[in-house]
């Protein structure tokens, strides 16, 4: 009787907790887009089929899928899907102040008085320039602590107006000295900063002009012998925590290095190449710092598809193409240098992907992220092929970043991050009617008033307000 | 280079004996008077230090030196119209450096009183056949003007490159007045920098409506200067009890056109400025430091302004410029009928004046007017072709005595006289010479 008892209580018990715990499962969310041109980046395109989402993760794709009663259904007929876009170089969702002295400060401190102080800064000792360095040993413009992923704010104004280009993801990184911090990979969409974040490190970002700081190093071959005495030490304080953690009572206790605790399991660094000859040293450079290197600020990569391939070095390309600064100096004549790589920078993009380089694309200094797009039309224009500008629009950002398995393509298992449009995305008449991060659905909404871009406030002004 | 030691014993033994020391009868020599062709075996009479005869029989006069020239040729003295030597010893040793006073308007200084006779400088500019020199109280280096410089940086002094005090040096105390037409400065100038262009490491530039602005208000400041000078001088012609001004009473010369505004402009904008700035104050200007006059030229030659060029050993001044740019200008500015003349706007670089016309004339300038755009042409612009620029009666003796074309870079000046009076042509250069040649 008594055991009955307890066996009807265990039972009772055990239907409670049953009934409980698959609770969540029972609030499975479905989304399927129905009908629509889909265009998974992967794949061939289809021409009209269904993506099934289940909880923020594509479920299913295909010209037949099966769609759950329960699935809340979007009619995508006439529409087309892309996996969202990947700026892969960017400053999205970080608070904008912490990039303005990079922009600003020239050698030396030459901050200009007007420099906008919109935000505090979160790190103050990031804005500060530092005492003047003598040697490596003072660790200049060295911030290997700081990290994007740390910074994100979903508040970031920017971010709506990059969902309305139709881009969910972004490669974000802090920019200050010349060891900046740690990118994030981030979705542009979410209400905390944890949500945000698919990926806290992504790489590491290395600048070779000095900022902020004063004294050494100045020179590009002082900068580049800093990174290297930087990887040494390193290298010299893991094998000194180890000897210490194998007898810390005969071998003296290595004194704590939070620039050397950065560098430790650093998967990538970031290198500025814009001409053929940085290429060089910052190939090298990689090699001497056994990382691997992605090229960012690549100007004339017409000239290096080749030799990018045979080093198997992935670029991000600036798609800022260089123009005449508007208000220059009408008597300024133009060199014919400057012209030549004025005409040829657009055409970087089908030069690179005819060799077979990896390469995906950077909003730095355009005005909107909606530029990027155009700014690739030109180069669609002459001759780069659409899928191969897609490509790097998607995946190929995703496999530099090593995050192919979650973002760059319209397939199952990958994260439902997508961009629903009205036509082809590179069109000038082709609206985003709206896009999914982590499958939550973010319709275009008014956007704000940006404030100047950085500090500077130049560029091409034109642009601005264009997508409101 | 031995030549000079053979002969330098002659002269000083000649000097010791003549009575008159700026007296002298040179013979047997190819005279070249620049005013006029050459003559062959001609002889050059000094008498007091004046030419006075020139020709190919000329009798010596009462008891006087007689100096054979057999071979060699003569020449008037070379005139470099802009160094700032005597006024700078050691570039690197401010204490050294009398140039570039502070402030925009210094008019009221003297080039000339600053200069140091001793300058070890003066002798190596003379070993070239350099006699003259318009000391500049500016800095003169840059094309692109010099922000340092102020705007008005004072008189530039016309001078002989010999004497014990600058006194004795003098030609002519205020010979122009030096000013710098302000120059729009955006920073800009040589190669695209392709790092500039990515966002994030650009460091901040000057944009062209910020530089232009600047440019602009020290125009402004130009005006404003001239404008209290003229109330100065007005007030001072109506006899008004006005407080005295130095800076103002040194403009005076300037604003009733007797003495020329040297002024430096490189480009066609500072150029057209300054000419449209000359016609509306009705001043006399030089343009000095003319590098890309474009266009201007024949206005330049139609008002008959004068052009001081500097040295053309210079790349162009943009990329896509012919490499011969800087040579080819002279012959450019004769062609369209300016009045040039040569400077070398250096110190102890001086010495190159004679080649800088080289470099003209071998790039189309016809090579009498390249020998005169350092001799005659000098003279005539600086206002002194009365006593100096060419061998004529009546003028000083400032002669060279060469065995070859002057021009010539490996032609030796024999012998140097300043106003009849031999010269040393012993120099910083010749002392270390000797000095290893006799290393054992």
């Amino acid at each position: 009787m008594r055991k009955n008892f307890l066996a009807a209580i265990t039972a009772a018990l055990m239907a409670v907790f049953i009934t409980w715990l698959p609770a969540p499962a029972e609030s499975v969310s479905w989304t399927a887009i129905r009908g629509a041109r889909i265009v998974p980046v992967n794949g061939p395109v289809i021409e009209k089929g269904t993506v099934l989402i289940r909880n923020g993760v594509i479920a299913a794709v295909g010209p037949q899928v099966d769609v759950p009663a329960s699935a809340w259904v979007i009619d995508g007929n006439g529409l087309t899907v892309y996996p969202g876009l990947i700026d892969a170089l960017s400053t999205w969702g970080l608070p904008q102040a912490a990039q303005a002295p990079a922009q600003t400060a020239g050698r030396g401190a030459q901050q200009p008085p007007q420099l906008p102080q919109q935000q505090q800064p979160q790190q103050p000792q990031a804005q500060q320039p530092q005492a003047r360095s003598r040697g490596p040993q003072d660790r200049p413009g060295t911030f290997t602590w700081v990290k994007a992923a740390d910074q994100v704010q979903p508040s970031d104004s920017r971010l709506a107006s990059a969902r309305n280009a139709g881009f969910t993801s972004a490669v974000t990184f802090p920019r200050q000295g010349i060891v900046a911090g740690h990118g994030a990979i981030i979705n542009l969409g979410g209400k905390t900063a944890g949500e945000m974040v698919v990926l806290p490190e992504a790489g590491l970002y290395l600048a070779l002009r000095p900022s902020g700081y004063t004294g050494f190093p100045s020179t590009p071959m002082g900068i580049m012998a800093y990174f290297r005495q930087l990887w040494l030490d390193a290298d010299h304080y893991r094998q000194a925590l180890a000897l210490y953690a194998a007898d810390p009572v005969n071998i003296p206790r290595p004194a704590h290095d939070r620039a050397l605790e950065g560098l430790m399991g650093v998967k990538r660094v970031l290198l500025p190449a814009p001409d053929p000859i940085q290429m060089e040293r910052m190939v090298k450079l990689a090699a001497d710092l056994k990382t691997p290197a992605v090229l960012y600020g690549v100007v004339r990569g017409y000239e290096m598809a080749e030799r990018l391939r045979a080093t198997g070095t992935p670029v991000i390309l600036n798609v800022r193409w260089p123009a005449r600064e508007p208000g220059a100096d009408p008597e300024q004549e133009e060199s014919y240098r400057e012209l030549r790589i004025r005409d040829l920078a657009p055409t970087s993009p089908a030069a690179l992907s005819a060799a077979g380089v990896k390469w995906a694309v950077s909003s730095d200094g355009l005005e909107t992220p909606r530029a990027v797009l155009r700014a690739l039309k030109q180069s669609i224009d002459r001759g780069l092929r659409r899928e191969d500008a897609l490509r790097a629009l998607t995946l190929s950002a995703a496999e530099i970043y090593g995050v192919a398995d979650r973002l760059g393509s319209i397939q199952p298992g990958k994260a439902a991050n997508l961009v629903v449009a009205t036509g082809d995305l590179f069109d000038d008449s082709t609206r985003v009617r709206m896009v999914f991060i982590d499958g939550v659905r973010y319709l275009p909404e008014p956007e704000l008033p940006q404030p100047p871009a950085g500090a500077s406030g130049r560029g091409p002004s034109s642009e601005r307000g264009e997508d409101q | 280079m031995r030549a000079i030691h053979r002969i330098l014993p002659v002269m000083l033994a000649a000097a010791a004996w003549g009575g008159e020391n700026d007296s002298f009868l040179l013979r047997n020599a190819t005279v070249h008077p620049v005013s006029g062709p050459a003559i062959q075996n001609a002889s050059v009479l000094v008498i007091d230090g004046r030419i006075a005869e020139v020709g190919p029989k000329v009798a010596p006069r009462g008891r006087i030196r007689v100096i054979d020239a057999r071979g060699l040729h003569v020449y008037p003295g070379l005139i470099d119209s802009g160094s700032p030597v005597g006024l700078a010893e050691i570039a690197s040793v401010r204490e050294t450096v009398d140039t570039g006073e502070i402030g925009d308007f210094n008019p009221q200084l003297r080039a000339l009183i600053a200069v140091n006779p001793s300058s070890e400088h003066i002798p190596v500019v003379r070993a070239n056949g350099i006699t003259t020199v318009l000391v500049t109280p500016g800095t003169t280096g840059g094309t692109r003007g010099a922000s340092t410089a102020g705007l008005i940086a004072g008189q530039a002094s016309l001078m002989h490159l010999d004497g014990w005090t600058w006194e004795e040096m003098e030609i002519r105390r205020s010979a122009a007045m030096q000013m710098t037409w302000p120059v729009i400065q955006t920073g800009r100038g040589g190669p695209p920098d392709l790092e500039s262009l990515l966002p994030g490491l650009a460091a901040r530039r000057v944009t062209f409506a910020e530089a232009r602005r600047n440019q602009q208000l020290q125009v402004q400041k130009i005006q404003d200067f001239f404008d209290a000078a003229r109330r100065y001088q007005k007030a001072k012609a109506a006899g008004e009890a006005i407080a005295p001004d130095l800076r103002y009473e040194a403009m005076i010369p300037v604003l009733e056109g007797k003495l020329p505004l040297m002024i430096m402009a490189a480009r066609e904008r500072e150029i057209r400025e300054a000419l449209d700035f000359a016609a509306r104050e009705q001043v006399k200007i030089v343009l000095a430091g003319v590098r890309r006059p474009g266009k201007t030229i024949d206005d330049i030659a139609k008002r008959n302004i004068p052009v001081v060029l500097g040295t053309p050993f210079v790349t162009p001044l943009e990329e896509d410029d012919p490499y011969d740019e800087p040579f080819t200008l002279a012959a450019q500015l004769h062609k369209a009928g300016v009045k040039f003349c040569f400077a070398s706007f250096n110190v102890q670089f001086a010495r190159n004046l004679p080649y800088e016309a080289a470099q003209a004339a071998a790039f189309g300038l016809p090579y009498d007017e390249a020998l005169k755009s350092v001799t005659l042409n000098a003279a005539e612009i600086w206002g002194v072709a009365g006593d100096y620029g060419s061998i004529d009666k009546g003028k000083y003796a400032d002669l060279i005595v060469t065995d070859g074309d002057p021009l010539e870079i490996r032609t030796q000046v024999k012998m140097m006289f300043i106003k009849g009076v031999p010269v040393d042509l012993e120099s910083r250069h010749t002392r270390l010479y000797k000095r290893y040649m006799a290393r054992p």
